[in-house]
């Protein structure tokens, strides 16, 4: 460990919330500036914040104008919010041969079975890393890294004809079935994510253990009860990143899954753009609102801790 | 590697009865799917796949009954097993793959070839008749009762070629022959259990087998086909019987002709390091693979450069605790990051769009920049786009590695007479750096496969001239190898993967030194 | 060297055991095993497997039951997308999992055939039920592959309002068009959807035939000869002269894709739009009025356009041979399945009985005809490699990056290459 570590700043302490009162009061204190020096010192960083948020919105308010204009097309979605209707969300929602609702269902319950589950064993992991000490230890973790990287999306041809084994033994986790798909995904559980948590489990204090450890508590007590509560953060942060990863992946998904119900809203929604004959950019738009929502929502429920977790890991 | 190694922590087992239950009722589950697992494969015959399951079920066992020892693997254990069966097989299988010639044409086995080249080498004989058949069994096996559109009943199965039966041999049923003296008839149900032995049927049309065979592909219509591609089994060759031309199997898993030309399909077999090798024989691809090479690695470097002082910018722009709002900035800063990449890549595709895009049209009043066509002008719309998808994760590591630089640090410096940019330069930037540089390592390593941008957004055009493949201008290691494993241009699996694993080993090798570098394991061991 | 044997599929089998089993380890036991694994047919009536596109499978329906309760058959339909049904079935069909029967474009055939993975059928006289292109379309080397269901080519679809008159000759048709731009009553004189990277070789092939430029030499019984690539001659270099001067006057636009080309031809932006009968559902719901006519011919021959087929396949791997047999040619090929796709999809039915059915004013018999002259798309699996090269080149010609016979030449010598290479 490095003699002087920066302030482990989720392991304890609480994320950074909104503003304390106390820093409301001392805002409020402030002797108003001059303008000059407000423009000096603040202004410009209005400036430069709305300048951010506009390069970074514009796209998804176009994505949410065209959604909401009826009968609008790619290119009839220039004129922001110049109609409004619902009609894209209704046909979206009522069209039998492309069963919306159920690829949500499906994003979600693969996005959060795999996040659970990416999290559950790369804390497993994390904790025999950062806690344990045995021979290859050093190296078993570089080489999580480094397996990895391995472009799994290249091993598309493998993973499909692996699954098709495992399908011939247990039908339900073969191919077409959205368990099989969490597995495949689970695979790629450790790695990285195991790294992130690692550097954080061991801003956690050795001290906690061991005082568990003197009344009592086995291994499996301390890492469930005590170190499991105390690296909230991280675990927040991979299971959203897991999470996000998951809602975006493509090319594994689409070689496992086959029939309309068991699609998930990534391929169910290229299929609306890349079909030849019969693309539909309004409807698409409506989708990628919709399918949106739950990502950005959980995204800014976690925020807070995305930046306490993410650094404190990192630091160390 | 972890399960070998002798734990030197030993707290206590699980104490509570409950966790004791969990383990033996999870346990008993996994035991009794690897007994079925076994039984159903041994039925099979699959020993290999019996012999490890048996073998793993062992080791978990034992990692998790036996008291005390093996601690680290108690927590290693689940992970490694996916790991081992989705990502360090998947890599082997890969390269196994990468050593054969898998692929377009050569997609199965040698016997599967052979007996398909036979059936499509076979043709109806000329002005043949179509006969009506029903499937008949007799004392040598299955055989065909065969009428002649003029109405003439025939008999006959693989060892005994069609002999004409006469009047009150055979009933008949609406003009065709339907049962036969000495034959029994098939149901409809024997029929559909049967069928491979029935598509297999061949009844020698006369004694002269030149004369053809008749065959039935749904058990009601014969028609008399004679092949002319003949298999040899002893001399392993393939004769065309019109022209006499011999194949023989030419060692690269098809079957060639003397002059050269080449059966299809063929099958698959072991080539060797020729795919390996196939970048540096093939001068145009090898040439294209380089720029294509550095190109990946500009696009990786700007990409999480550029994302890194974008972030980097606006997360020192907005820390700082007098600025209203700047909680609403940073909320809506990280849209991009929370909106599915793949979705993100498809909106940018109609933004960019030459004509009716709404960066062409609206924000730039009408003009006709040729944002995804033109090959200086694409990468850098691929790099913006990237960066408008990456800058919100860095914006969001910065802030909190700018927030857990102690003020202390700050103040100290001030007093030192340090002023801003200067504190920032020399102080807070190098804490800073020290604590992000694994997530840049990681990140470079993510868009150095960023498959989703490119693919969605240019599918790597334009396309470069004068080479084979399709190869275009914006196109990262990634994508290529992607679009020569499944592209139009023939499937190429075993040089997919041998790129593949090339890739790998560049990202590896520069991911390890950068660690290295950063000593971010530094404090292992 | 050495074959590979099935000992890979025991290695993956192995592996995918080991992760099963594991797994559960770790998660608690969620799901289980089915017990029941295996397949059931119905009353020893066995099961085939159809792959098809859901579309398709709407209109079958009907049929497929009617086969199930005649057959004792179960039919299970896997829907997938058209376009991944011949590349995921060269991928499958030799694990021995793969479907009994596909539903796949012809053009796909020489992949097909020379993978090993489609048998080929013989018809017997009920070939001759069929249009001539269709069973045409779905030869390859002297034998048929299946049995074809619909036809779809393109043709010039013209808004009755902005041009009463079909175009005689292709100058008629582009001044026309002009004039409608001119006078404001158009946007475009012509709507064609092209990619700006690889413009769309498909769509533009009509022009070129009528220039006279063939991609292949033609055997004698019509089929394509893959080993006498013509791209490179005369007529072709024609073609691509004019290419470069229909980009220039803006009759062809590269960033006018396949759909903006609908949506501005639906919106009355344009007096003529190339397109097929995929377009005419949504030209319908805006509601305009247009005609169906052939394209005229822009050089001294008529402009042909590249006819698809589509048929229902037969694979090599099949098990079920003789029932999936069955369906094929006494179901599929019957009138009622060939008119409920026809009715489904637009596309003219490729049985000669169902395609005379068709009601003659209607704009899909009118594709129909239009295709009956035509010519099919080469099968030869050496088009794979042409598709990418001939779309990459045409772009470049229309965007004027360069010399139109240079850019030509290369493509014609880079395409030779290939097919050598291959």
């Amino acid at each position: 460990m490095s003699t002087t570590p920066p302030i482990p700043v989720g392991a304890t302490a609480q994320p950074p919330a909104a503003p304390s009162d106390a820093e409301r009061i001392a805002r409020l204190r402030q002797p108003r500036m001059r303008p000059g020096r407000w423009i000096a010192e603040i202004g410009w960083r209005h400036v430069v914040g709305l300048a951010v948020v506009v390069f970074a919105t514009f796209p998804l308010i176009y994505v949410l104008s065209a959604s909401l204009n009826p009968g609008g097309t790619l290119t009839g979605s220039n004129a922001l919010f110049r109609e409004i209707s619902i009609a894209n969300y209704v046909d979206l929602l009522s069209d039998p041969r492309r069963p919306y609702a159920r690829w949500f269902l499906n994003t979600m319950v693969v996005g959060v079975v795999t996040s659970v589950g990416t999290v559950f064993l790369g804390a497993l992991a994390a904790y025999a890393f950062s806690r344990m000490r045995f021979t290859g230890r050093r190296i078993g973790l570089l080489s999580l890294l480094l397996v990895q990287m391995f472009p799994q999306l290249l091993a598309v041809v493998a993973i499909y004809l692996l699954m098709q084994g495992v399908g011939e033994v247990f039908p339900l986790l073969g191919l077409d079935s959205l368990a099989g798909l969490i597995l495949v995904y689970l695979g790629g559980a450790l790695g990285v994510n195991t790294y992130l948590m690692y550097g954080f489990f061991n801003t956690v204090p050795a001290s906690i253990d061991e005082a568990a450890k003197i009344d009592g508590a086995g291994h499996a007590r301390i890492f469930f009860t005590i170190i499991l509560r105390l690296v909230a953060p991280i675990l927040a942060v991979i299971g959203l990143l897991s999470f996000v990863g998951t809602t975006s992946e493509f090319v594994i998904s689409s070689a496992l899954l086959t029939s309309p119900e068991n699609l998930t809203l990534a391929i169910g929604l290229f299929r609306y753009v890349s079909e030849e004959t019969s693309t539909n950019y309004p409807v698409f738009a409506a989708g990628a609102v919709l399918a949106a929502i739950p990502v950005v929502a959980l995204f800014l429920y976690l925020q807070r801790y995305i930046v306490a977790g993410l650094t404190a890991g990192s630091v160390k | 590697m972890a399960a070998s190694a002798p734990a030197r922590v030993r707290p206590r087992m699980l104490s509570g009865t409950l966790g004791l239950v969990a383990k033996i009722a999870l346990l008993a589950i996994v035991d009794a799917l690897a007994v079925f697992a076994i039984l159903l494969l041994a039925g099979q015959g699959s020993w290999i796949v019996v012999a490890v399951v048996a073998l793993v079920t062992v080791v978990v066992n034992v990692v998790y009954l036996l008291p005390g020892r093996f601690l680290p693997a108690k927590y290693l254990t689940p992970g490694l097993v996916l790991l081992g069966v989705f990502q360090v097989f998947v890599v082997l299988f890969s390269c196994y793959i990468a050593f054969t010639n898998y692929g377009f044409g050569h997609n199965s086995s040698k016997d599967d070839a052979i007996s398909q080249l036979v059936e499509q080498n076979t043709s109806r004989v000329e002005d043949s008749p179509a006969y009506r058949v029903t499937v008949v069994e007799g004392a040598g096996g299955l055989g065909l009762l065969a009428t002649s559109p003029d109405g003439d009943v025939s008999v006959g199965g693989p060892e005994q070629p069609l002999q004409e039966l006469d009047e009150g041999q055979y009933d008949d049923e609406g003009g065709v022959a339907v049962a036969a003296d000495g034959w029994t008839t098939l149901t409809t149900n024997e029929i559909v259990q049967r069928q491979s032995e029935i598509a297999d049927l061949q009844v020698p049309f006369s004694d002269d087998l030149d004369e053809g065979f008749l065959v039935t592909a749904d058990a009601r219509n014969g028609y008399v086909f004679v092949s002319n591609l003949s298999y040899d089994e002893e001399a392993d060759t393939l004769t065309n019987t019109d022209t006499g031309v011999v194949y023989v199997d030419g060692g690269d898993g098809a079957f060639v002709s003397p002059d050269g030309e080449e059966l299809r399909p063929g099958w698959q077999v072991v080539v060797g390091l020729e795919n390996f090798a196939y970048p540096f024989t093939s001068q145009s691809f090898g040439e294209a693979l380089l720029s294509v090479t550095l190109w990946t690695f500009a696009f990786a470097a700007l990409s999480v450069g550029l994302s890194f002082v974008l972030g980097l910018a606006l997360a020192v722009t907005l820390n700082d605790p007098r600025l209203r709002g700047r909680n609403v900035y940073r909320v809506l800063a990280i849209l991009p990051y929370a909106f599915p990449s793949f979705l993100s890549a498809l909106v940018w595709l109609g933004l960019l769009n030459t004509e009716f895009g709404f960066v062409n049209q609206v924000l730039l009043g009408g003009a006709s920049v040729p944002w995804l066509s033109d090959p200086i002008i694409a990468k850098i719309s691929v790099l913006v786009v990237n960066v408008w998808l990456g800058f919100p994760y860095m914006f969001l590591v910065c802030t909190g590695a700018l927030q857990s630089i102690p003020e202390e640090v700050t103040e100290a410096a001030t007093v030192d007479g340090a002023r801003g940019w200067a504190i920032f330069r020399l102080i807070k930037l190098p804490l800073l750096l020290v604590s992000i540089a694994p997530l840049l390592i990681s990140s470079f390593a993510f868009n150095f496969n960023n498959f989703n941008i490119i693919y969605m957004l240019t599918r790597g055009g334009p396309r470069m001239g004068g080479v084979e493949q399709n190869v275009g201008h914006t196109d990262l290691l990634i994508t290529l190898v992607y679009k020569v494993a499944f592209g139009g241009e023939g499937a190429d699996y075993g040089l997919a993967s041998a790129l593949a694993i090339i890739i790998f080993v560049i990202v590896a090798v520069i991911s390890a030194i950068s660690f290295r570098q950063t000593r971010a394991l530094e404090d292992l061991n | 060297m050495r074959p590979i044997t099935s000992g890979s599929r025991r290695l993956l089998q192995l592996a995918a055991i080991g992760a099963t089993g594991m797994m559960l380890v770790a998660c608690s036991g969620g799901g289980g095993g089915d017990d029941d694994a295996g397949a059931s047919g119905g009353e020893g009536g066995g099961t085939i497997t159809v792959w098809m596109d859901q579309n398709r499978a709407d209109a079958l329906a009907d049929v497929i039951a009617a086969f199930e309760e005649e057959s004792g058959t179960t039919v299970e339909v896997v829907i997938k997308e058209f376009g991944d049904i011949a590349g995921d079935f060269v991928t499958q069909a030799p694990s021995g999992e793969g479907p009994d029967v596909v539903l796949a474009p012809h053009d796909a055939l020489g992949n097909l055939v020379s993978n090993g993975v489609v048998s080929p059928i013989e018809l017997g006289d009920a070939a001759g039920d069929f249009q001539e292109i269709a069973i045409e379309a779905m030869s390859y080397e002297g034998s048929v592959y299946g049995v074809p269901v619909s036809i779809e080519n393109l043709a010039l679809v013209r808004n009755t309002a902005l041009a009463p008159e079909a175009p005689a000759t292709w100058d008629d048709l582009v001044s026309t068009g002009q004039a409608a731009v001119a006078s404001g009553a158009a946007q475009y004189p012509l709507l064609v959807g092209l990619d700006p990277n690889n413009a769309d070789p498909y769509h533009l092939y009509p022009l070129q035939a009528s220039f006279g430029g063939p991609l292949f030499a033609l055997n004698e019984d019509g089929t394509y000869d893959g080993s006498d690539l013509q791209i490179g001659n005369e007529g072709n270099l024609e073609f691509a002269s004019a290419l470069q001067e229909w980009g220039t006057s803006g009759v062809l636009n590269l960033s006018i894709s396949q759909d903006i080309a609908k949506e501005q031809f639906a919106a009355g932006a344009s007096p003529y739009t190339i397109t097929g009968p995929w377009s005419l559902e949504q030209f319908d719901e805006a509601g305009i009025e247009y005609a169906v006519d052939p394209i005229p011919s822009a050089g001294s021959l008529p402009a042909t356009p590249l006819v698809g087929v589509q048929g229902f396949m037969l694979s090599s791997y099949s098990e079920n041979s003789i029932v999936a047999t069955q369906f094929i040619t006494d179901y599929i090929a019957s009138e009622d399945a060939q008119t409920a796709i026809y009715e489904a999809g637009d596309r003219a039915p490729a049985l000669t009985a169902a395609f005379e059915a068709m009601p003659a004013d209607s704009p899909t018999t009118a594709f129909g005809e239009i295709g009956s002259d035509a010519v099919p798309m080469p099968n030869v699996p050496e088009m794979a490699a042409i598709w990418d090269q001939w779309g990459a080149t045409e772009a470049q010609i229309i965007g004027g990056q360069g010399d139109p016979t240079q850019l030509w030449t290369d493509m014609s010598t880079a395409i030779q290459s290939t097919i050598d290479g291959s």
